[in-house]
């Protein structure tokens, strides 16, 4: 099969079914709305569920329960739909079942606006919900890059236990670009028998599978969350994933930038080099785990005298660059949220007063 | 030579390139001498509209009608007015340019009757790079639903293949010729196709039996450059 032509919201459903995902809750809301359109068509083609819920909350609850019996299961929404998620993704994180959420962020807070936006970023990486829980969560910069990752989000989410999202704004559910798709994955999760309630039946397991998350026993509830923060640990190990973008110069400034914004500092990177003035970028692609040792090191290089963390958003992921540096290089931020995406020239006249 | 005039409609399924083309053939046909109002009816999807080339095409002297200033970002179906009396006064090319799909064709029942007694021009935009509209089943299909939201015929095809940056000439003849096969069993006229304005010198025009439309991107993302637009 060639390339196709696909806007972000469809080719992320067209991901999931490749990826062999054929349960599909969700809610429409804008910017993310497609992605329901699509499989609205898509998945009674290949036998698939989409099932329109009466409400975000009761999304999080049909994940949870259709996770739980071993059924690979995804939803997409945009932030206020996630909001309402977040009781049961905290449930599910507990419970240590594989749910593959998409958020396609809009301006807030409140209903904010449609426009894109990366205000989610707190609510991705550090809860949105209730207790000591963290997400993998990975954030596309190209259509193609939101195929790739929603693919590898379903056996993350398995080999984890543990829900995995995918952040993009409204830019990466609406615009278009060529994407190709990879081979089908395989239908069933392999280690489901791990989890998945089988009704006693201990012909597949010698105990049968619970699924709960109460814990009134001081210890137990101890252990369980070191069990679950080795589970993060390891994530923060084997997980982090990044792109260094001309780091092999003698840059000045060291941007740091993720999703769709990270496609216009390539841009300023691209014409401040044309001027003679080398900039470099390192662009997370997991925002949890965080590449907090390769920023640290790129922070360090001799010629780079600031770093400036660009985000869609009134200033999140720089205290994660700020934690990653540790001091050792001025740490700036510039950004916007109203869903205007600022431009390669307001970027490089941002650059320049920094550096100077 | 493109040589579409009057009143026409824009349709086709979301995200087939009906913003791009209508714009583009604004500025063809302005080029050519004609007076040309172009007039944004995308309710649907608050992305990559019209409005967003409003100030090149307003400087090569092509009006374009928009909802007033003050519900330009609104996330709502605001018709304006100056919609029917367009098309009650129209120029020597007027364009519609419709939202996707049925859904956005929809709007377009509420012009009825403006329409009446009118000489209308509907074409349908078709990209069989797209999901949906890659069989000539699917644009027959599209084809179907939209008049039946529209309430209105669509009298021609307009073949718009392409993969935006990496659109390559096999893709245009490759295009050319699915846009044909579903021309001859609709039994529709094919009015023209596009082609990429960077792709041209590579082209052999001889292989249409249509007109080839030159494309200057103007709807792109916030990191690239439209194409200038020059007189």
């Amino acid at each position: 099969m060639g390339k196709i032509l696909m806007k972000g919201n469809e080719a992320i459903g067209e991901a999931a079914i490749r990826a062999g995902c054929l349960n599909y809750f969700a809610y429409p809301i804008t910017p993310q709305s497609e992605v329901a359109e699509y499989l609205s068509r898509r998945m009674p083609e290949v036998g698939g569920v989409f099932l329109q819920a009466e409400s975000e909350i009761a999304v999080g609850n049909m994940l949870f329960g259709a996770a739980g019996c071993g059924a690979r299961v995804f939803t997409t929404s945009s932030s206020p739909g996630i909001s309402l998620m977040s009781e049961a993704i905290s449930y599910i994180s507990s419970a240590q079942l594989p749910v593959v959420f998409v958020n396609i962020v809009r301006g807030g807070p409140g209903l904010g606006g449609i426009l894109p936006s990366q205000a989610d970023y707190f609510q991705a990486t550090k809860g949105g919900g209730h207790g000591d829980y963290r997400l993998l969560v990975m954030a596309p910069a190209s259509i193609q890059e939101a195929v790739e990752m929603v693919m590898t989000a379903f056996p993350l989410a398995e080999k984890y236990r543990n829900p995995v999202m995918i952040l993009g704004d409204g830019l990466i559910g609406q615009m278009m670009e060529p994407v190709e798709f990879p081979e089908h994955l395989r239908t069933e999760p392999s280690n489901k028998d791990d989890w998945a309630t089988n009704g006693m039946d201990t012909r597949k397991s010698s105990k049968p599978n619970l699924v709960k998350t109460l814990f009134l026993n001081a210890e137990k509830l101890e252990e369980h969350n070191v069990i679950l923060k080795a589970k993060y640990d390891r994530m923060k190990r084997e997980e982090v994933r990044y792109e260094p973008y001309n780091t092999d110069t003698d840059y000045q400034a060291l941007i740091v930038s993720f999703g769709t914004m990270s496609r216009v500092c390539r841009t300023v990177i691209d014409d401040l080099k044309a001027e003679g003035f080398e900039t470099a970028m390192i662009r997370p692609q997991t925002l949890f785990p965080f590449p907090e040792e390769p920023i640290k090191q790129a922070a360090l290089k001799e010629s780079c005298k600031v770093i400036i963390s660009i985000e869609l958003n009134m200033g999140q992921m720089v205290e994660d660059v700020e934690r990653s540096v540790q001091g050792g290089r001025p740490v700036h931020w510039y950004g916007k949220a109203g869903g205007d995406v600022p431009t390669p020239e307001e970027i490089i006249d941002v650059i320049k007063s920094f550096v100077s | 030579m493109v040589q579409v005039k009057g009143i026409v409609v824009i349709v086709g399924n979301y995200g087939s390139g009906k913003t791009e083309v209508a714009i583009n053939l604004a500025v063809n046909r302005k080029r050519a001498g004609l007076d040309v109002r172009i007039a944004d009816l995308d309710l649907v999807n608050p992305y990559f509209r019209t409005r967003e080339a409003r100030k090149p095409l307003a400087e090569l002297g092509i009006d374009v009608v928009l909802p007033p200033e003050k519900y330009l970002q609104a996330d709502l179906p605001i018709l304006s007015p100056v919609i029917a009396g367009l098309i009650r006064r129209p120029s020597q090319l007027t364009l519609i340019d419709a939202g996707g799909d049925n859904v956005g064709a929809t709007v377009l029942a509420t012009l009825a009757d403006s329409f009446r007694k009118r000489r209308v021009h509907m074409l349908q935009v078709v990209n069989p790079y797209r999901p949906f509209t890659d069989t000539v089943t699917g644009c027959l299909k599209m084809q179907n639903e939209i008049e039946k939201a529209s309430k209105m015929t669509i009298n021609g095809i307009i073949g718009n293949a392409n993969l935006i940056d990496e659109t390559r000439v096999e893709d245009i003849y490759k295009g050319y010729d699915f846009v044909k096969a579903l021309s001859d069993e609709s039994r529709l006229p094919l009015e023209f196709i596009t082609a990429p304005v960077e792709l041209l010198p590579e082209i052999d025009v001889e292989r249409f039996s249509c007109p080839v439309l030159p494309v200057e991107r103007q709807l792109v993302p916030p990191w690239k450059k439209a194409v200038e637009l020059r007189e």
